[in-house]
């Protein structure tokens, strides 16, 4: 297996199961600082906020706690629990596995199923080709595309900005339009199997250069407005060492699995990391920016990909871990097979770090900062949320 | 000789309360009234302020009967005594007489300060500030002397009596020069509601008067008119923001009273520099009529704040009587400036008397609207410390309270005499400024207008509003008659813990938004907003720096050494017959 258990190597990507994952091993040792958040007591005159879980800020259920002393945040507590789902998968087969992991996250099944199929073909000795690889990658990119436009226009919707809104929201259509015409389905599922990936790239890439000039002008205009941005700069910044993907790049961190994990091989496309200083929310904004502008880059250069049709999977034994960079950071797999079917597997979430950097970056800000903060981590609940059996 | 009989009566009242407390309160009563009877002349303008401190006095009395049964037996003799100082002051013919009363008003009243608390420094912080703005007024006193060669009040040809004791004046209001400073809310803060009440409706109006009485046997000075207006405003515009932040119901209201005073003082200093003399009229009555308002609605307050078993908006959580509520709302509303309340009639008439002297053009037309405006603005912000009183004081997660306490009614009826006087307040006005407009129902003497000159500038007539709200309501309620109020638990975005909003997070706002004025620190973990009150620092820290300089001339200079006694002798002889020689 890549990823040997032993003592901490690397960057922290997350805890998951009973260990603590890191860029290059699997311990059972956490990171130093990385203790439990300490609990806000409260001083007088501070208040309980309670925000969620039903409430129509929020697209997912997620239990916010506010302790205020009125207008500014003193401490915030996210309790992504209040919908948690059992899925069964220990003992599945890993057709049948598959379906659940496509279910984790419908919007970024994509990056689950990829990682968790790039797991089990290690565990099972499996050497995908490079065809199915560069369609692997042109899935990411297709879904970190989405991703980022769903982010950008969920950061505008608090400021009332009903026109980008709108049209960045039907770019994101439009992109799963092309999604749902290239894979068969909006949201990759059926399409991943391990050593296949049923998605073409045919007549794809003069669809999306029109989103992209799309986007750069509405992109151009967002940036435009002092008033968007006022409320965006030197607003709940977050500079610590745990974070991922976009909030940890928006930090001055270069965190990226496309460049530190060989799980694909993004080494043959012009993939390169963004990097902002700032750590602020308009950071995190610019980086979803320029990172979807990288991601039509680097779905021009893949030439073209083809379907590669499934291949019948031997039943083996082993075990294998991968981890890919999600629209949201570092999602990683680890599996155990037994004669084909899956003993053991748990998952690390980018949601995990990114809850808490949000947490932490929350504190002395304003109210009316909470909803373009909590968008620009894009936290998606429904990969914290979940209870592996 | 009648006249003084209500002194004698409040001084025998208060050798009474040492024995029976009623009794106290019932002479108090009986001499007010009195002293209305002997007093008070509705021709004479400056009469009004023995009306004006007499009713609050029989208020506070009626209120006193029931309430300060936990305060021991000093607390009735020391009030009466307070308030025979008062009406030794309102009486005073003399300097003398002046002084006397002003001591004699100010011990009692550090006593009440000094046996309701276990700690020591609000009354000596009281007494500090009292004896310094006495030293004023006899400096101001001997300095009148020495101009007229009396010591009765008459005129004087020079302005530094009027400007020293004044300055005195104005300390006693909350004031003190150039900034505001918390003594006044500390020991306002510290004493039983009652004794607050008095305090800051009447001992403040005691330096309303003196001032008054200063200006109108003093010459006209264009310098201590915009030195009033520079101290008004600028106490106005902190003490308005420190009400606001404040989270004890009392010192919230002492700010308040600052507020009220500072605003009153803008309107002296707009005296004293007004272009014309018939807006110095009509400033003359806005300042009686503010005072009028001021002192009612702050009695009123404070025994709602009394009524409440703790000080702090966090310990306010005892059921309240409706009448209760409806009386704090009226008292509220006439501290914010709104009709039908007096304060709101007293708070148009004194923008009213900026706007009018700003169209005199000039520094002192550019003046008058500035200052206006940051009236304008204390008052804004008046309005939402005197919200946050009514709503966390008094009905916000409050239960209603079925039984009615006599005290209950009082605070109502304060509410509803806010109400009347608005109603009555054209007997105030004098004829100058009363018309009507009999094609829509004003009848003539029943409209205010404001003037500077001949023509009008603004107009406003408290019968027609009140009719007008009464009649409306009337009409509302006997066609849609009580509405329908459906109740639904609350929702809290589907969660079970309910945690209630608080008075802190109420005002945090401005803590935040003023933090470099207000140098608000924003704690870490653990800890929340604290602000600090840059005046108040360095009040203590000319008070740490006068102690130490003390401390140095005692031990190093002053140590009983024969050698430096003997030089400070000859020095303070020679400084003395200079003095004399000159004179």
């Amino acid at each position: 297996m890549h990823y040997k258990f032993g003592e901490p190597a690397g960057r922290y990507i997350g805890p998951g199961g009973n260990y603590h994952v890191y860029s290059s091993t699997i311990s059972d040792v956490p990171p130093e600082g990385f203790e439990e958040l300490p609990v806000h007591k409260m001083a007088p005159g501070e208040f309980n906020f309670q925000y969620g879980p039903s409430t129509g800020g929020l697209v997912e259920s997620a239990g916010l706690q506010f302790i205020t002393p009125g207008e500014m945040i003193n401490s915030v507590q996210v309790d992504p629990t209040y919908k948690t789902r059992k899925l069964k998968m220990k003992g599945l087969d890993i057709e049948r596995a598959i379906l659940t992991v496509e279910r984790i996250n419908g919007f970024h099944a994509s990056s689950n199923t990829i990682a968790f199929i790039l797991a089990v073909e290690e565990a099972l000795g499996m050497e995908p080709d490079e065809e199915v690889q560069k369609a692997r990658i042109l899935q990411l990119e297709l879904e970190r595309i989405r991703s980022n436009f769903e982010v950008l226009k969920r950061m505008g919707e608090p400021a009332g900005f009903g026109v980008p809104v709108n049209q960045i929201g039907f770019l994101r259509e439009r992109v799963s339009r092309i999604i749902s015409k290239a894979a068969g389905h909006r949201f990759f599922f059926g399409v991943n199997s391990p050593g296949s990936a049923l998605i073409s790239n045919s007549g794809l890439n003069e669809k999306l250069s029109e989103i992209r000039k799309e986007f750069d002008r509405i992109f151009s205009g967002l940036l435009q407005s002092k008033i968007f941005l006022n409320r965006l700069q030197n607003s709940c910044i977050t500079k610590g060492k745990f974070l991922t993907g976009p909030a940890a790049r928006a930090a001055g961190l270069r965190y990226d699995a496309r460049e530190d994990s060989d799980s694909l091989p993004y080494d043959e496309t012009p993939f390169v990391p963004v990097v902002h200083e700032d750590g602020d929310i308009f950071s995190r904004m610019i980086v979803r920016g320029e990172e979807i502008f990288n991601s039509f880059d680097i779905i021009s250069s893949l030439g073209t990909v083809r379907e590669t049709p499934g291949i019948k999977v031997e039943k083996g034994t082993g075990e294998g871990s991968a981890r890919v960079e999600s629209p949201q950071g570092d999602i990683f797999y680890y599996v155990k097979v037994n004669n084909g079917t899956l003993e053991d597997v748990w998952y690390v979430t980018p949601g995990t770090l990114n809850v808490r950097a949000f947490m932490e970056s929350m504190k002395g800000n304003l109210f009316p900062d909470f909803h373009f903060n909590w968008e620009s981590f894009g936290i998606w609940i429904s990969e914290l949320g979940v209870e592996i059996q | 000789m009648f006249t003084y009989l209500a002194i004698a009566i409040l001084g025998i009242s208060a050798l009474a309360g040492v024995f029976w407390r009623p009794g106290a309160y019932a002479g108090t009563i009986i001499g007010s009234a009195y002293f209305i009877l002997s007093g008070f002349n509705p021709a004479d303008q400056m009469s009004y302020f023995v009306l004006i401190a007499s009713l609050v006095w029989i208020i506070v009395s009626l209120y006193s009967m029931s309430y300060d049964r936990k305060y021991g037996k000093w607390l009735a003799p020391s009030l009466a005594l307070m308030i025979m100082g008062m009406m030794i002051i309102l009486q005073s013919t003399n300097y003398l007489l002046l002084i006397t009363g002003w001591e004699i008003m100010s011990v009692p009243a550090y006593l009440i300060v000094g046996l309701n608390r276990r700690e020591s420094s609000p009354a000596f912080t009281f007494m500090m500030f009292s004896e310094f703005s006495t030293i004023l007024i006899i400096a101001g006193s001997v300095y009148a002397f020495f101009v007229t060669g009396t010591l009765s009040f008459s005129y004087v040809s020079s302005y530094g009596p009027l400007l020293l004791i004044s300055l005195g004046a104005i300390i006693k209001m909350g004031m003190t020069p150039f900034m505001i400073s918390e003594w006044l809310p500390i020991a306002h803060g510290n004493a039983p509601a009652n004794a607050s009440a008095v305090l800051s409706a009447t001992m403040t109006l005691m330096g309303v008067y003196v001032i008054m009485k200063m200006i109108l046997q003093s010459p006209d000075n264009m310098g201590v008119g915009y030195l009033f207006l520079a101290i008004g405003s600028v106490s106005i515009l902190f003490s308005s923001i420190y009400a606001y932040i404040s989270e004890n119901m009392k010192m919230l209201a002492g700010f308040s009273t600052i507020e009220n005073n500072a605003a009153i003082l803008s309107a002296m200093g707009l005296y004293l520099v007004a272009s014309t003399s018939v807006l110095r009229e009509f400033i003359f009555i806005t300042i009686i009529i503010f005072a009028l308002a001021h002192s009612i609605s702050k009695t009123g307050l404070f025994l709602s704040i009394g009524n409440s078993p703790g000080e702090f908006f966090g310990q306010s959580d005892h059921p309240t009587s409706y009448t209760q509520r409806v009386g704090t709302m009226l008292t509220t509303m006439s501290l914010s400036g709104l009709f039908p309340t007096l304060g709101g009639l007293a708070t148009w008439m004194l923008l009213e008397s900026f706007f009018m002297e700003a169209y005199s053009g000039g520094a002192t037309g550019i003046t008058a609207i500035v200052i206006g405006s940051l009236i304008a603005m204390g008052e804004g912000m008046a309005m939402g410390s005197m919200m946050k009183i009514l709503a966390f004081g008094n009905i916000f997660r409050r239960k209603l309270e079925t039984k009615q306490e006599p005290n209950h009614i009082i605070i109502s009826g304060v509410g509803l005499l806010l109400i009347f006087l608005f109603g009555i307040s054209v007997l105030i006005v004098s004829g100058t400024f009363l018309s009507g407009i009999p094609s829509i129902l004003i009848f003539n003497g029943y409209m205010i207008t404001s003037r500077f000159g001949p023509a009008d500038f603004g107009l406003i007539s408290p019968d027609y509003i009140l009719i007008l709200i009464t009649v409306f309501s009337l009409v509302a309620y006997a066609v849609f008659r009580k509405p329908r109020l459906r109740e639904v638990p609350v929702w809290n975005g589907g969660a079970v813990e309910v945690d209630s909003y608080t008075s802190f997070a109420f005002s945090n706002n401005i803590r935040l938004m003023l933090k470099r004025l207000l140098r608000t620190k924003t704690g870490s973990l653990g800890s929340s907003v604290t602000v600090i009150d840059v005046f108040w620092l360095l009040m203590t820290d000319i008070g740490k720096g006068y102690k130490a300089m003390s401390k140095f001339i005692t031990l190093r200079i002053m140590n009983s050494s024969i050698g430096w006694y003997m030089i400070y002798m000859i020095a303070a002889f020679m400084v003395i017959m200079v003095i004399a020689v000159k004179m």
